[in-house]
């Protein structure tokens, strides 16, 4: 039986991975990367984004197989073809995206993975197990909730638990404290340490936030396009090694120098609006704020605070409940006149699904702010599509698309190229206020240098521009004045010049009234 | 469904004729296990198809309501509804239809005849544009309510022409009064079909200019690709579907209004005979293009217009075109599953990382 | 008249025992449409597995004389259907819902193509339970006379409820119909699942059908049928995904389907047609009621593409 109190008794695994090379097509994802993990360390896996920090795990978790390379688990080699084998071998992953149930509740989610389930359940019996389980845990959750009810943080430690019951001695975290607060994430590292410690697990914490490796690591490695660009014990290493480790020895521009903080006529007036969310939730709630000509707002937050729901309702993808929208001084109802009138631009996360056609080519996903204005539009009713083409291979131009033609399907594009297609098309023209989303989510370093720099060109202008991000360094670097969101509320307010990141942080955990 | 490209329609023929012949070959072998020679029944389907004229003749006129009915299905779809309601707009248009002609008796014939096609085009454009807005404003799935639609728009018909319109004069069938005989819709020139086939293909052609032309039907495709994308575009998306709906509901409606002045004189069950369902086919079979669905209804329409000579010939049910029409609709789904995949319809050139 | 010494109580007492005879139907489908829905599938064309239930199962008590076998023979002929369906939903980009329309259209042709012979001869009906021997009045008797399957539909309806919340196999099909994410992280064969619950559904719908044919009206024609299958499906969305609530939205689904004959056994027999439409108008009276624009649909697998 998978119960917790072997859990002292059966030691982690020693797992060894060995020249571990894989190709997609033309593509070298990893290239002969070699890692070792002792009983009960806590290791790290470092790297920027397609780093192959992903590929590797999922090499070992047996979603893909290396196409060269051995693993070894207690020095004999193990062949691991499915999640099923991992979990038989006591490997357990926790994914970055939840990979809970949302309708069912704690208990039905924890046994849900076990290999071994009978076909009839008898509760009775499994909820004495569930709860001496429980008891023995670090941390406890209620095993009636229903997951749809429970915060981040719940899902997050509850994803940790299944895998601690259904006998992982081995955990992999994917980027875990990406929609935690830090405190959440502190304390859930923290007793993913102690449990380390303690020799009864060990942990793979996959992740690219320097100050986690630091805190709570004992040996790192690197990853960087593909390969190992360094290993370690942390405690030999400086954050100056490491950055010089991820990023190898480019160098990026750094934003545009910007004119001084504007602080022009007010564009977008907010005053106490409320959103409901998919469920009818209450998820933004008597927000108010103000946005400037000239400055970046950056609006920092925890994933799930209703940031989603707050841009879909400035998008015109949502209704608001209560509250009012003022562009210019006049109400705003997000007609495509208005949107005009205004000079309103967005680029939304996942511009893919949320500002694209996929079908549409690049040439007519670029069309969809202005086909029915010349020289797009003939007459007000016929379109012109050779007109449409050739501003589409203009834009493309100017803004550096990588694509086939703008006669390729928008979804061809790789993410970056996607970003810069819906960029292209927003500020194409003088816009007078941008709202953007997490713009860099999913991007190589390259292309997040150049989207900021088009974002502070743009405020330059005398664009006023709303940036809603979960990265709060993309935040510090970006924005004139910092706000922070949590549970639908505007919580905390800072110049950026008085920032402090523990006072933010601590305001990103607060609870709504 | 938006690319423009020559490959994209060749790519969509030689997937629609593989999924022709593949359905014949099932066809076949379920004749066959029927104990009859499939070739002559393909002999006796060409034959009451397009061999002669007179099985051209019957081909175009079950074709003319197809077009009509396909429409009602394709141009929602274009929007992103998944409409199947042409059955129950065909009958409101036609119940329609009569309810007016009664009034028109003495009426110039073009006013007579325009005013019952406009009638039964607005009541089938209303019909099916009340789906749309209980979808828009309501949340109702709109398949769903469309199919009940259906049933409701049969019973009230068969309401009205055992009641209230019923024309007791007639003792074999139950119907309802008709129209005047002078206001009746006559053949074209040259062959034996009804004016409607006419009216079926210019309103093809007018929704695939506008759908394809014009701004109104870029945006519609825009709405159909990704709602998302619509809303931030700021379109009037619940105006744009409800006249996407109104359009595909008034074409059905017209179907049903020629019915009644070009075919049968009045509302019976006659109007009741599934031209709604196999026109969702044909939409599907033209992926929701209105200039593809006249070539496909004209197919559409040679297998209706066989069934009857089957059923002399072989002693088939007349349930028979039903089963070919279903096979052929199941293997145009599955057929989509190739689209994308053959590689000479795929320049190499779009591959990109 | 015999319900005249009863008056308006015996259209009440026909409305109910109506509610028992016709509800069964309803009943098996939706249970049957929930399975696939909660599996993530959407199946449309339950109305054409339900004629093509009533159709088998006609023809094999005609032909065997056995009543129960056809029962059998109509949940066997379901499921089969329901399989091309499911098979075809396995393919890249293919709509449930369409394919379920194709089925629809299919199943209803073949029941009517395979039924022409059956028409004629009449098959031996499955016998009633009498429950109404205590009362004195035949209307009651006639009403409380029970058909066996209506009271399996019921049992089924519990141990479903149960199943669903108490079984390996419930917690999969809920896994899968929920997320298809997780499921994939669990090492669920997601298609597998799908098929299953699709089958199983459509092998319910199929008995369904044989209960039209072999008890209530107890005949084969091609009107027999006239979107209780349908209707079916859209009282799952009413019943928000949960079997027991499907048998009490079954039982009025029921009652509104025997209004228009209740009322003619009293002699109204104006407007029957209208009648006769009450469960339509019901069913989108309901539909209109329990959707709403703002959120999603309340117990709605997350999967089910109906429900978006």
């Amino acid at each position: 039986m998978n119960m917790m109190s072997e859990l002292g008794m059966i030691a982690p695994p020693r797992v060894t991975m060995t020249g571990v090379t894989k190709r997609f097509g033309a593509l070298t994802a990893l290239d002969a990367v070699s890692i070792d993990i002792a009983p009960g360390s806590f290791h790290a896996l470092l790297g920027e984004n397609g780093a192959g920090k992903s590929t590797l795990v999922k090499c070992l978790m047996g979603t893909y197989r290396a196409d060269e390379g051995q693993v070894l688990l207690d020095g004999r080699e193990t062949q691991i073809n499915s999640t099923r084998d991992a979990q038989k071998a006591g490997l357990g992953m926790v994914y970055q995206h939840f990979t809970l149930v949302p309708s069912m509740s704690v208990a039905e989610n924890l046994i849900l993975g076990e290999a071994d389930l009978p076909a009839v359940i008898d509760w009775r019996a499994r909820r004495k197990l569930l709860r001496a389980f429980m008891a023995d845990m670090p941390f406890q959750l209620d095993l009636d909730r229903a997951i749809s009810n429970l915060s981040a943080g719940e899902k997050q430690k509850l994803e940790i638990l299944k895998q601690l019951y259904l006998g992982s001695r081995f955990l992999v975290l994917d980027e875990p404290t990406s929609v935690l607060t830090p405190d959440e994430a502190d304390q859930i590292l923290g007793l993913m340490r102690d449990l380390a410690q303690a020799g009864r697990i060990s942990v793979i914490l996959i992740s690219h936030k320097l100050r986690e490796v630091e805190s709570y690591a004992d040996e790192v490695t690197v990853l960087r396009q593909g390969r190992v660009s360094g290993q370690g014990r942390v405690a030999d290493l400086t954050r100056s090694d490491m950055v010089q480790m991820m990023v190898g020895e480019d160098t990026f521009a750094k934003s545009e120098a910007r004119s001084t903080s504007g602080s022009g006529s007010t564009h977008l007036t907010v005053r106490g609006l409320c959103v409901d969310d998919d469920k009818g939730v209450a998820a933004v709630r008597d927000l108010s704020l103000e946005l400037r000509s000239g400055e970046i707002v950056g609006i920092a937050g925890v994933s799930g605070n209703g940031q989603t729901e707050f841009v879909e309702t400035l998008a015109g993808q949502r209704n608001e409940t209560a509250g009012e929208i003022i562009v210019d001084g006049v109400p705003y109802s997000k007609t495509r006149k208005e949107i005009r009138a205004a000079r309103i631009k967005l680029l939304p996360e996942a511009p893919l699904d949320n500002a694209c056609v996929r079908g549409m080519s690049v040439a007519q996903n670029l069309a969809l702010r202005d086909f029915d204005q010349p020289p797009v539009a003939k007459g007000g009713v016929w379109l012109d599509k050779a007109a449409m083409r050739a501003r589409a291979v203009d834009l493309i131009t100017r803004f550096r698309v990588k694509t086939q033609g703008p006669d390729a399907p928008i979804e061809t594009l790789s993410g970056g190229n996607v970003q810069r297609t819906v960029l292209a098309r927003e500020l194409s023209d003088k816009s007078n206020i941008l709202i953007v989303q997490n713009p860099c989510f999913g991007l190589d370093l390259k292309a997040v240098a150049e989207i900021r720099r088009r974002i502070v060109d743009a405020r330059n202008d005398g664009t006023a521009v709303l940036l809603i991000s979960e990265d709060l360094d993309e935040i510090l670097e970006l924005s004139d004045r910092i706000l922070v969101m949590s549970e639908g509320q505007i919580v905390f307010e800072t110049p950026r010049e008085d920032a402090d990141l523990q006072e933010i942080g601590r305001h990103m955990a607060q609870h709504g009234d | 469904m938006t690319g423009t490209g020559f490959m994209n329609t060749m790519e969509a023929v030689a997937i629609n004729a593989a999924a022709f012949v593949i359905t014949m070959v099932l066809f076949g072998l379920y004749v066959t296990w029927l104990g009859h020679n499939p070739l002559d029944v393909y002999y006796v389907l060409w034959l009451g198809s397009f061999a002669r004229q007179i099985s051209i003749e019957s081909t175009l006129t079950n074709a003319a309501p197809l077009m009509l009915t396909a429409l009602c299905t394709a141009i929602p779809a274009r929007a992103g509804l998944l409409v199947i309601g042409g059955e129950g707009a065909l009958v409101v248009g036609g119940v329609a239809t009569v309810l007016v002609g009664v009034l028109l008796s003495g009426a110039p014939f073009l006013v007579g005849v325009t005013l019952m096609s406009l009638a039964g085009a607005i009541a089938g454009g209303l019909w099916i544009a009340f789906a749309g807005a209980l979808r828009q404003y309501r949340g109702v799935n709109e398949t769903i309510s469309t199919l009940l639609l259906n049933y409701i728009a049969i019973a009230v018909m068969y309401h009205l022409i055992t009641g209230p319109i019923r024309d007791w004069e007639r003792v074999l069938k139950t119907s309802s009064w008709s129209i005047p005989e002078e206001l009746r819709v006559g053949a074209l020139p040259l062959v034996d079909v009804h004016w409607g086939l006419a009216v079926g293909i210019v309103t093809c052609l007018i929704l695939y200019v506008v759908m394809r032309k014009t701004t109104f039907g870029f945006g519609v495709d825009v709405l159909g690709g990704n709602q998302r994308a619509a809303q931030m575009a700021g379109l009037p998306i619940n105006k744009m579907v409800l006249i996407c709906c109104f359009m595909g509901g008034a074409a059905a409606g017209l179907a049903g209004a020629f019915e009644v002045t070009a075919v049968h004189g009045f509302a019976s069950e006659s109007l009741v005979v599934g031209f709604g369902y196999a026109g969702i086919l044909v939409a599907f079979l033209s992926r929701q293009n209105p200039a593809a669905i006249i070539l496909m209804a004209i197919i559409l329409g040679g297998v209706a217009a066989s069934g009857g000579l089957l059923q002399r010939r072989f002693d088939l049910p007349d349930a028979t075109t039903q089963v070919l029409q279903g096979l052929l609709f199941m293997v145009v789904l599955a057929s989509n599953a190739a689209y994308g995949r053959l590689n000479i319809f795929q320049p190499a050139a779009w591959r990109t990382a | 008249m015999e319900g005249g010494d009863l008056g308006w109580w015996g259209v009440v007492i026909a409305v109910i025992g109506g509610a028992i005879r016709v509800s069964t139907p309803y009943l098996f489908v939706s249970l049957g449409e929930t399975l696939t829905e909660k599996s993530g599938r959407v199946n449309l064309g339950l109305e054409g597995v339900l004629v093509m239930g009533a159709m088998s199962g006609y023809g094999t008590a005609v032909i065997t004389g056995e009543p129960w076998l056809g029962v059998l023979v109509a949940g066997c002929a379901g499921a089969f259907l329901s399989l091309i369906h499911a098979l075809i939903c396995t393919l890249p980009r293919v709509n449930d819902i369409a394919v379920g329309i194709a089925l629809f259209i299919f199943g209803t042709g073949l029941a009517f193509f395979l039924g022409k012979p059956f028409i004629n001869p009449s098959a031996p009906r499955l016998p009633d339970l009498d429950l109404g021997w205590w009362s004195a009045s035949p209307q009651v008797q006639s009403a409380l006379q029970i058909n066996l399957l209506f009271l399996i539909g019921f049992t089924l309806a519990l141990f479903l409820a149960w199943a669903l919340k108490n079984t390996r196999w419930g917690l999969v099909l809920r896994t899968v119909g929920d997320s298809e994410e997780a499921a994939g992280a669990l090492g669920y064969n997601i298609a597998v699942v799908r098929i299953l619950g699709t089958v199983a559904g459509g092998f319910l719908a199929g008995v369904g059908g044989s209960y039209l044919s072999l008890y209530f009206p107890g005949t084969w024609n091609e009107g027999l049928s006239s979107g209780q299958g349908l209707m079916a499906v859209a009282l799952v969305i009413f019943a928000r995904w949960d079997p027991v609530r499907c048998f009490y939205a079954s039982l009025v689904f029921g009652g509104a389907t025997a209004l228009g004959p209740a009322l003619q056994s009293v002699g109204i027999t104006a407007n029957y047609y209208l009648y006769g439409a009450a469960p339509y108008f019901l069913t989108l009276a309901l539909l209109i009621y329990s959707s709403s624009p703002r959120k999603a649909l309340e117990g709605a697998p997350g999967e089910v593409s109906i429900s978006r």
